[in-house]
């Protein structure tokens, strides 16, 4: 986390990943679906992008995600929600690196999407790997919840380009970036 | 919240500030043991597995002891059973049914410990170890999140509330179809991110005109609330 | 010994506008009081920011700034200001700041905390205390690093008066001790004696004297006024008696006489901040947790979220919080449209306010008189039988004040039952009756003063 935020886009991230935190805890969804954290992390995750615009803001708010859950005991709590919410806010960082500016605003939401949705499914991939799972049953759990996940963060991220517009014309983004038109 | 009792305290108050660290260190080393635990869950061969159950059934019983609930992570397990045991059943037939049962076993051990962090040790605690590392600014930003949390369940009740009065189709009846959730989104969502952008403005001039940022290093408040 | 000193400032947020302020001379000594007023939007709040060395756009002039000159300022909300969770942690965030040791800090909390005038607990939760007490916070918190010139937006408009009395008396021992005040305020009556400059702020520029808009009163109640046939008498709310009070928490307030309010009915609901003004309007919505069941029935039934569609309105404080559409018009059809009425209502809502000009503008770019408007004009348009409004006048200048009014007549014209609430007493000719939550009691003193003429 670079110390070089403005204040106030600091400040907008910690809200972010406070009311991330929240919702997750408040719209607990009974379905029994494993991937709908991916909606509410890709769509803040983006959110902060947009709004602050500086690579870097994602893992920030990752981090920063992981550490108020951990505190607000949101989940199944412990250190391992850090790398919950902090891995894949990481890859869609490194993602960003990447891809800034290749693609319009909308597909460059999905690709970061996906990118982050792959970093969670592996996360789980890996500790199933090390909990000695045979390699067929980990890939397909892999595949089971990459596929699971992605819909949900697809979904959050054909959302983000609509939002991120309409804070843009109602003025309420600073001017450093006018790249949603 | 992160607040680090400095030495250079008032001396009379010493003892209670060796009971603060002292309460803060043992939260430190519940949070290494917990990540130990976890890992050694799953870095341990099978044979010495027996050991980590036992540590962890102590665990547990500390945190029913303190009267905490259980039933999320023992539901959330039975998942993780159902659908583990089923793919191996299909995959591998009967024969390799043991090998997953401990795959699951591993996995529960490595959630157990988090769930006895969370429900042993103190939020503020916790939020006080884990900002150590951390930049003065980012350890500001997490105790104003914090403070701020009472004022976005409100907000986002009340919202939620008032768009629900004007028709919006976001009752939970509603929100069950998928359908509806954009609406959500732009409903309730939309205005508080709006007010939250206004907000994290108007706070940080305010940290600001209250000199946030002009010493070189800051000092501490020692809160008191903490003694109690 | 003078503080600050202004010379020709010109200043304007866009390079093509208009400059906000234009030329404008100001000088500040120790113990003086200046008292700003003016047009709502007139660049008030940006000139109290300059004086605070808050604003990093560029501007022209000269700013003489006296080298031990520290500058506190408490801005209009103390709600978004508060950074900590206890009172003490609040008081102290800038000495933190300033690298005060820590031993030292909790007498300087201390200290301020008494010179606001709060004898409250150094771990009292912010949130439990009043608007009031929380502007006196803020001003504590100021006050701990000792500034010689404060800085106060429109402390009137937040506080009711029993909270400007205590700032009153506050601000009477800070001018003595030599601090030097300067407040943006369109009501300095309130502060009586205190001020010393009176200016107004217009075109930018810093005249003696008072802004006094000049707005006709022309709202005045006409309790002739025919109501439209069929729905006049008609009972729409029933408040039976009752203690309303908080799951595990004390009385709030005891209901003793059964109110009611009837179709073609404006009754105005009056109470200081946090006498449980606005959580006896929610629970006349259905939407207060926590109260319990209470003997209330609006239009017959018992209160509850969602079952009266467009037939109960309900406007929280701050409406601005509730826009969501692109434009004006989209966010006043976004009801009618949901609730199948016709979309045409909206257009000639905005017609009869005089407002058609704002129909496709972005509902977030208005100023705030405005977004209180179209938000309650979004309402206004459904033509609810009950129409519940929580401070509908807080924060507004006189003009948007005679808007509102005019909105609330012509649907009590109509046949609405209109309760309002304020924190400040409402003239018994602007509503047919008022009611009031006072030492712990509701009710409508209206009715009691008639039975005591009767008497």
């Amino acid at each position: 986390m670079k110390p070089h935020f403005e204040l106030q886009d600091a400040l907008f991230i910690g809200f972010c990943a406070t009311l991330l935190v929240v919702l997750k805890s408040m719209l607990r969804l009974k379905l029994g679906l494993s991937g709908h954290s991916m909606f509410l992390m890709t769509f803040f995750y983006l959110l902060c992008y947009g709004a602050v615009g500086r690579v870097g803001c994602i893992t920030a708010c990752g981090l920063l995600a992981g550490i108020v859950a951990m505190m607000l005991s949101v989940g199944k709590g412990g250190p391992l929600i850090l790398l919950k919410f902090g891995l894949p806010a990481i890859a869609m960082d490194l993602a960003l690196l990447m891809i800034a500016g290749v693609f319009k605003l909308r597909w460059q939401c999905v690709i970061v999407a996906l990118v982050g949705c792959l970093a969670w499914a592996s996360k789980g991939w890996v500790e199933n790997m090390l909990a000695g799972m045979t390699q067929q049953i980990a890939l397909t759990k892999f595949a089971l919840n990459f596929v699971q996940g992605g819909v949900f963060a697809v979904g959050a991220a054909l959302i983000v380009p609509t939002v991120l517009r309409r804070l843009q014309s109602h003025d309420l983004l600073r001017d450093h970036h006018k790249n949603y038109k | 919240m992160r607040v680090k009792p400095r030495r250079g305290f008032v001396a009379g108050k010493w003892h209670r500030l060796g009971g603060v660290v002292s309460e803060t260190h043992a939260c430190a080393l519940a949070l290494l043991l917990s990540i130990l635990l976890s890992s050694a869950a799953f870095l341990l061969p099978s044979s010495v597995l027996w050991v980590l159950v036992t540590i962890n059934a102590g665990l547990i019983a500390h945190g029913l002891l303190l009267k905490k609930k259980i039933a999320v992570l023992l539901r959330l397990a039975a998942v993780q059973f159902v659908t583990t045991m089923g793919l191996y059943s299909l995959f591998h037939g009967e024969s390799q049914l043991l090998e997953g049962a401990i795959v699951v076993l591993r996995v529960l051990l490595a959630m157990l410990p988090g769930w006895w962090l969370s429900s042993t040790q103190r939020p503020e605690r916790l939020g006080e170890v884990l900002s150590w590392g951390l930049p003065h600014q980012w350890a500001f930003v997490i105790a104003a999140s914090l403070s701020l949390l009472p004022f976005m369940s409100r907000e986002l009740q009340e919202i939620y509330q008032i768009q629900c009065m004007r028709g919006a189709r976001i009752t939970p009846k509603a929100l069950r179809n998928p359908k509806n959730w954009p609406e959500f989104i732009y409903c309730v969502l939309f205005p508080l991110l709006i007010q939250l952008l206004k907000l994290s403005k108007q706070m940080a001039i305010s940290a600001k005109l209250r000199h946030f940022g002009d010493a070189a290093k800051a000092t501490h408040w020692p809160s008191t609330r903490d003694h109690k | 010994m003078n503080l600050i000193e202004l010379k020709g400032i010109q200043f304007g947020y866009d390079t093509q506008q208009v400059a906000i302020l234009d030329d404008l001379h100001l000088s500040v000594n120790h113990g003086e009081c200046h008292c700003i007023s003016g047009a709502t939007g007139c660049g008030k709040s940006s000139l109290l920011h300059l004086i605070a060395g808050e604003l990093s756009r560029p501007l022209d002039g000269e700013m003489i700034r006296h080298p031990a000159l520290m500058v506190g300022l408490v801005m209009q909300d103390p709600n978004v200001q508060l950074l900590r969770q206890s009172v003490g942690a609040e008081i102290a965030f800038a000495l933190e700041n300033l690298g005060t040791p820590s031993a030292q800090m909790l007498e300087k909390v201390q200290q301020s905390l008494r010179r606001v005038g709060l004898y409250i607990s150094i771990d009292t939760p912010v949130e439990m205390l009043s608007l009031g007490q929380k502007y006196r916070l803020m001003l504590a918190a100021q006050l701990v690093f000792e500034p010689n010139l404060l800085l106060l937006d429109e402390p009137w408009t937040q506080l009711d008066n029993h909270g400007v009395q205590e700032l009153y008396f506050v601000l009477k021992n800070l001018l003595s001790d030599g601090v030097a005040i300067v407040m943006v305020e369109h009501k300095p009556q309130a502060f009586g004696k205190l001020v010393s400059h009176l200016w107004q702020l217009d075109r930018g520029k810093l005249l003696a004297g008072l802004y006094l808009p000049s707005v006709p009163h022309g709202h005045k109640l006409n309790i002739a006024d025919t109501i439209e046939i069929g729905t006049a008498a008609e009972e729409r709310v029933r408040i039976a008696p009752h203690r309303f009070q908080f799951a595990r928490r004390d009385i709030l307030f005891r209901c003793a006489n059964t109110l009611t309010i009837s179709g073609g009915e404006m009754v105005a609901l009056v109470g200081d901040n946090g006498s449980g003004k606005s959580s006896l309007l929610k629970a006349l919505a259905g939407i207060q947790a926590d109260i319990g069941q209470l003997p209330l029935s609006v239009l017959g039934k018992r209160p509850k979220l969602g079952i009266y569609g467009a037939n109960v309105c309900l406007l929280l404080q701050r409406p601005s919080r509730q826009l969501f559409e692109q434009t004006v018009l989209s966010e006043m059809q976004f009801s009618l449209r949901r609730f199948q009425l016709p979309l045409a209502r909206a257009e000639r809502m905005l017609t009869e306010l005089g407002l058609t000009h704002l129909a496709a503008a972005s509902p977030h770019k208005l100023s705030y008189g405005q977004q209180h408007i179209i938000a309650l004009a979004s309402l206004a348009c459904l033509k609810p039988k009950v129409l519940l409004l929580d401070d509908p006048f807080a924060g507004l200048d006189s003009v948007h004040c005679e808007k509102v009014w005019q909105l609330l007549l012509q649907l009590r014209h109509q046949g609405s039952a209109i309760l309002l609430t304020s924190h400040r007493e409402v003239p018994l000719d602007d509503v047919d009756r008022v009611w009031h939550i006072e030492a712990g009691f509701l009710q409508d003193k209206s009715q009691s003063m008639v039975l005591v003429d009767a008497s």
